[in-house]
């Protein structure tokens, strides 16, 4: 046999069916291209529940403000009826928004958790909690400026410090600190509306009792749901006077003394000192990581104090050749601050959220030069560490650099 | 009111500096950095061609990307590279990463083809066309002849594959007929009748069939052709993934573009195309640029050029509505990410793809899409069997894929939309741990699920679509290749990537990229004598 005649030679139903259908091909297509519907498409419903569940901005304007401490104030929102913005995303327990505000005509982003519950949301409101800062950049125009009436842009609901049935344990052990109990008072809501389906204790800790942002509150909620809620509130001051609380900080012992059962993750919200100190207490219980959830890090004040920053350049100011598009402009900036804080400075900033280094909104190119990435607020890709990319909310200029940097959309 | 006004302000001053931040004119501008846009653009440049490469995110890719949550970075997409192929044997994407665009990207080989996993099914197959003949014999024993016949078939559909692929989609019939004739004759079947007429097994057929998924329609609809190629080509070829997730060849080809004189501008999304007296004028932006250029290469799909960015609408023909309502609109996705907080050996995972079915009947699991539930189907992938350092020591990777009608997810509420999905997710982990005996649920330290929406939040395709339009016979990529010249009905616009010529899929998307540049070259090379060797 000649190696032709070996070859296949398919029939599928018969030689001249097989090459009619063959022949048919282009004349079947062009008929039923012809003979098909001419009438546009005009309705996409996944993406319109896209956008429902992440607007890319939503305008809002304060419907309330209440005083919760001396230095803490919560702001109701509400859609501005003046914007196209008719309803508020729902969300998680536990998201931020990531307001953005010009202060000193320089346009900023702050990122604030949503204290009020996802239900809330559907009926038209969201709440957030701010503690005035000492030297606030935002917070010093918030008590000068924000009036019931004033205009906020936001962004969606972002980030994933969240309760995640399939992950975590059955009780949330919520270590909050400071203004960082705000996420878990939208969580405390959702378990006792019953959207969120998870007991929770939350151990809270406050520098005196003064200090602490919705007591009384809390305090009505865990006697109205004993079963499902427990707050034990922590001050650190020298005295404490208020009865049921402990004293100090929230160490192995007050975190063995409430969170009994083996069934639990720990949830932390708090100032950067307090992350680092519950980490060695955490690491004392020997808790596997995937029971520690911990809201992103924060953009870092004092990073002179963070391993590796080198000490000489402090006090250092540098010049950015920042790139957008085709235009480039020379910048400075502070070694100490980030460098979208000096693109901020700048009115050059590219978009940002979270300002820890975990969203990657606002991913840049790093031309020439070095910076500055402390491991805590490292969220870059393997790929955009191999290629240079970095995220300027949480790397440090330690040199000159040249960066090109995405335009806010 | 005050910060109103400035904001306004500052929004002019961010337009007016955006404007100037662009040149005017460009001789092609690429409306979308997936893997056809990046493949089209960095072949247009490689021939020199001022090409601006506009895409909406802040990072190229498309589907073909990754991101991070707690210590894993996820691939979002990606499976298993097929037209890449070993460094003696390079298939089409390889030829064109390393040889024409040499970019800076590791690619690491499959260890296995699959496992599959059905009632009845429980088989390792490898690569390698020999070895999986004989594995498929072991399994079904008989079958051997039947299914050296499907490869065999499949050698002279690539062969005439790559003849049309010359020919510029008008081969020559006589040519077809003399050298190709199992190719004719097979062309306008599925996949199905001709297994069927192969005689093969039907649990042989089971086995062979389960790259199905990847192109997402059952066998009796799925276009024979279209299948023996993929098919063929990851047994013969292998398979392969980036070292470090898509990211590093879409960053890998974003560099080699500028290096070579590109332009891409991110966060800018392309809102029209400009169209007069059925030619191309530019196209405008999200951020308010007018762009000038004569030619346009569309990432996006027809479905959404033609009914959203044309602009006049009164410039979109009567016929480019039918083509888009002809044909039938692919699937979207159901992705389960799981960071586990164990290796791959400690959890017993020694696969790299498996494909779990509870039979492999193709068309019923694939009306199960169609409505809301626990598909029994899934392809799942250990990214650490393939790539051990795809996690930090002690950790694993794990993704669940299952597909799905978007309709099925247009009435979810927000409020229940988590609801929905975790349900969804969870059933599928069970049903994995139930397949395979691996335990996985206990170990999970980072969850997270991408649905349909989810890919239209990112990608913004029509509802959500990751695969393009499905290529039953007279759908795929004969007619497309032979009937290619019959779409322009607007001058300089031409597509590129999952919705083309070679239907969906990385290497099909990338292959179509570097073809519509091909096509755009030669056109340019008569009008503006661009110079093509470089």
């Amino acid at each position: 046999m000649t190696e032709k005649e070996d070859k296949l030679n398919i029939t599928v139903k018969s030689n001249n069916k097989d090459l009619y259908s063959f022949m048919k091909l282009v004349p079947t297509r062009k008929k039923r291209i012809e003979k098909a519907s001419n009438a546009p498409i005009t309705s996409d419903p996944i993406n319109q529940l896209a956008r429902k569940l992440h607007p890319e901005r939503q305008h809002m304007v304060i419907s309330e403000i209440r005083d919760e401490t001396k230095t803490t104030k919560t702001f109701k929102l509400i859609p501005d009826p003046d914007s196209d913005t008719k309803e508020l995303a729902y969300f998680r327990a536990g998201q931020y928004l990531s307001l953005k505000v010009v202060v000193d005509g320089v346009l900023i982003t702050r990122p604030y958790s949503i204290s009020s519950s996802p239900t809330d949301a559907l009926n038209g409101f969201y709440e957030i909690t701010i503690r005035k800062e000492s030297h606030g950049f935002l917070t010093g125009h918030v008590w000068e400026h924000w009036k019931v009436g004033t205009k906020v842009e936001s962004s969606g609901p972002e980030g994933f410090f969240y309760y995640e049935p399939i992950r975590d344990a059955g009780t949330i052990v919520a270590i909050g600190g400071g203004s960082g109990v705000t996420p878990f008072r939208s969580m405390a809501k959702a378990i006792i509306n019953g959207t969120l389906d998870a007991k929770m204790v939350l151990l809270y800790g406050s520098s005196d009792e003064h200090d602490i942002i919705y007591y009384n509150e809390f305090k009505e909620i865990e006697e109205k749901y004993p079963d499902k809620i427990k707050v034990v509130f922590v001050l650190s001051c020298a005295e404490v006077t208020l009865k049921g609380c402990e004293k100090g900080l929230i160490s192995t012992d007050i975190i063995k003394k409430y969170a009994e059962k083996d069934d639990n993750s720990f949830f932390i919200c708090g100032p950067q000192v307090m992350y680092d100190f519950i980490d060695k207490e955490l690491e004392k219980l020997d808790v596997p990581l995937k029971r520690i959830r911990k809201e992103a890090y924060g953009e870092i004040k004092d990073i002179l104090k963070y391993p590796g920053f080198p000490q000489e350049v402090a006090g250092k100011t540098f010049k950015i050749k920042v790139k957008i598009g085709n235009i480039s402009k020379e910048i400075p900036a502070i070694a100490t601050e980030s460098v979208l804080v000096a693109l901020e400075r700048a009115n050059l900033a590219p978009p940002s959220k979270c300002r820890s280094g975990e969203c990657g909104f606002c991913r840049s190119l790093l031309i020439s030069g070095d910076v500055y990435i402390s491991s805590k607020c490292d969220g870059r890709r393997a790929a955009d560490n191999k290629f240079n990319f970095f995220h300027p909310c949480s790397s440090y200029p330690i040199s000159n650099l040249e960066i090109d940097i995405p335009r806010d959309a | 009111m005050r910060t109103i006004t400035i904001l306004y302000l500052l929004k002019i001053q961010i337009m007016v500096s955006s404007i100037m931040g662009i040149e005017e004119s460009y001789d092609v501008v690429v409306i979308g950095a997936g893997n056809g846009g990046l493949a089209a653009t960095a072949r247009l440049v490689l021939s020199g061609v001022k090409v601006l490469l506009i895409e909406q995110h802040n990072l190229p890719g498309g589907f073909a990307s990754s991101f991070v949550r707690g210590r894993f970075e996820f691939e979002t997409s990606l499976h298993e590279l097929e037209g890449y192929g070993p460094a003696n044997d390079p298939g089409s994407v390889r030829r064109l990463f390393e040889k024409r665009l040499n970019i800076d990207a590791e690619f690491l080989e499959v260890p296995e083809a699959y496992r599959v996993i059905t009632k009845d099914i429980d088989a390792i197959l490898p690569f390698g066309r020999e070895a999986f003949i004989n594995e498929v014999e072991k399994q079904v024993p008989g079958s051997k002849e039947s299914v050296m016949n499907f490869f065999s078939l499949a050698d002279d559909i690539n062969a005439a594959f790559r003849y049309i692929g010359k020919s510029q989609g008008r081969p020559d019939q006589q040519e077809l007929l003399k050298n190709h004739s199992n190719f004719l004759k097979t062309a306008a079947y599925s996949a199905q009748e001709v297994e069927n007429a192969l005689n093969i097994p039907k649990k042989a057929q089971d086995i062979i069939n389960a790259y199905w998924c990847y192109i997402g329609l059952p066998m009796n609809r799925m276009n024979f052709t279209l299948y023996a190629a993929m098919a063929s080509s990851y047994i013969d070829r292998g398979a392969y993934i980036p070292k470090l997730r898509s990211t590093e060849f879409t960053l890998a080809l974003d560099k080699r573009i500028r290096e070579l004189g590109g332009e891409i501008l991110y966060n800018t999304r392309v809102e029209k195309i400009l169209v007069e007296n059925a030619k191309v004028l530019g196209v405008e932006t999200s951020n308010g640029d007018k762009i000038k250029t004569k030619q346009v290469i569309s990432n996006a799909s027809q479905t959404l050029v033609y009914n959203k960015l044309i602009y006049p609408k009164s410039e979109v023909p009567e016929i480019a509505y039918k083509e888009v309502n002809s044909r039938i609109h692919g699937l979207s996705a159901f992705v389960v990410y799981l960071g586990l907080e164990k290796s791959a050996e400690e959890l017993g995972i020694n696969e790299y793809s498996y494909f779990i079915m509870d039979e492999m009947d193709t068309e019923t699991l694939y009306h199960q899409w169609d409505s809301l539930g626990v598909p029994k189907g899934q392809a799942t992938v250990c990214l650490n069997v393939a790539n051990p350092s795809a996690s930090p020591p002690g950790t694993s990777i794990l993704y669940i894929t299952t597909l799905f009608q978007p309709g099925a997810w247009k009435d979810v509420k927000p409020e229940d939309y988590v609801k929905v999905k975790n349900e969804i997710a969870k059933g599928l982990i069970v049903d994995f741990e139930k397949a395979t005996g691996i335990s996985v649920m206990d170990h999970i330290e980072e969850f997270e699920v991408a649905t349909p929406q989810t890919f239209a939040r990112y990608s913004r395709t029509y509802n959500g679509i990751i695969y393009g339009y499905e290529p039953e016979s007279w759908d795929s990529l004969v007619p497309r290749l032979m009937m290619m010249n019959d779409h322009y009905y607007i001058e300089g616009l031409e597509f590129a990537g999952g919705f083309g010529r070679r239907a969906h899929g990385y290497s099909s998307a990338i292959n179509d990229g570097e073809l519509a540049a091909l096509f755009v070259l030669n056109k340019l090379q008569v009008k503006i004598g661009v110079g093509v060797n470089k």
